[in-house]
């Protein structure tokens, strides 16, 4: 049609991968905290976490720390994170210098709710349940997008 | 860090999660203060371009999300269209069999953009007849 301008595009045509989805979520965690409160938001992500991580989580039963630095490295590779892996028999140190999701909604101008890093703690929490795996978020700097995690297995 | 591939999931269970809560107004109070907190490029892309603000708006999102669409924009006669063929988020939610989604996904589409674009003059006519198989289209009109 004349002085129609037309783009088409296959799925096939792009990589997935839409950062301002970053922003959306930290959008709606926000929007929970304000009008629900705290303990609604760690309800959610962790009712989220169990059940679409519920193959990872089989995975990490499996296989213990490896599959969850096999995971992580997949994912802040994908995004371009900066991220340090340290791993011992017991132990997985990941230090996260340049979470990728804070420096993409930094880079945005997008707000960060201030319990955006609790998507990390809890995922963490949520997938080494049951998994005779012990997570903490050590330290986090949500202005400056760098975190500690570490993941310690235990006997029992 | 949930990463942004997981991001569909996460949303439905955020929708699901508001139902839960206060049920379908709950949903579309949340749509309606993601539009305005969140879509504030749409808006301020259809504020200076007219209907090309769609085009610019979808054009990065579209692609970012690998989606299969066709867009028309016709300034001349007045309308933008987007022909989803094959919708990247209701596509990857009807592929994971392990959760249930929310049962009205789509329905964001409709609620999001309606929000923005009608206060600024468009009409805007969303089909979600075909969204069973990831497939809709959307509509904005220039209103005489």
């Amino acid at each position: 049609m004349k002085d129609t301008l037309v783009m088409r595009k296959r799925a096939s045509d792009n990589k997935y991968l839409h950062k301002d989805f970053h922003g959306a979520l930290s959008c709606g965690i926000e929007y929970l905290r304000k009008h629900y409160g705290a303990a609604v938001v760690a309800r959610y992500l962790k009712t989220f976490t169990k059940s679409y991580y519920a193959p990872l989580r089989q995975q990490i039963k499996k296989e213990g720390l490896k599959a969850i630095k096999k995971y992580f490295q997949k994912i802040y590779k994908n995004e371009g994170g900066m991220v340090e892996f340290k791993e011992s028999k017991d132990k997985l140190i990941i230090n996260v210098k340049k979470c990728p999701a804070i420096s993409h909604m930094k880079s945005k101008k997008y707000s960060v709710s201030p319990l955006f890093c609790e998507t990390t703690r809890i995922m963490n929490e949520a997938i080494c349940e049951g998994a005779f795996i012990d997570s903490k978020l050590v330290k986090h700097d949500i202005n400056r997008g760098r975190c500690l995690q570490i993941f310690v297995r235990r006997t029992s | 860090m949930i990463p942004c591939t997981d991001f569909i999931p996460a949303y439905s269970e955020l929708f699901k999660t508001l139902n839960k809560i206060n049920g379908k107004k709950a949903v579309e109070d949340f749509w309606k203060y993601l539009a305005e907190n969140f879509l504030t490029n749409l808006r301020s892309l259809v504020k200076k371009h007219g209907l090309k603000g769609c085009w610019l708006y979808w054009q990065h999102t579209l692609n970012e999300e690998a989606a299969g669409f066709t867009m028309e924009l016709n300034e001349k006669k007045g309308f933008f269209r987007i022909k989803m063929h094959k919708c990247p988020s209701k596509g990857r939610l009807l592929k994971i069999k392990h959760i249930k989604p929310y049962h009205d996904y789509c329905r964001h589409c409709d609620v999001l953009y309606r929000h923005i674009l009608e206060p600024l003059g468009f009409e805007y006519i969303f089909d979600s007849t075909k969204c069973y198989k990831a497939s809709c289209s959307i509509t904005v009109k220039a209103r005489q």
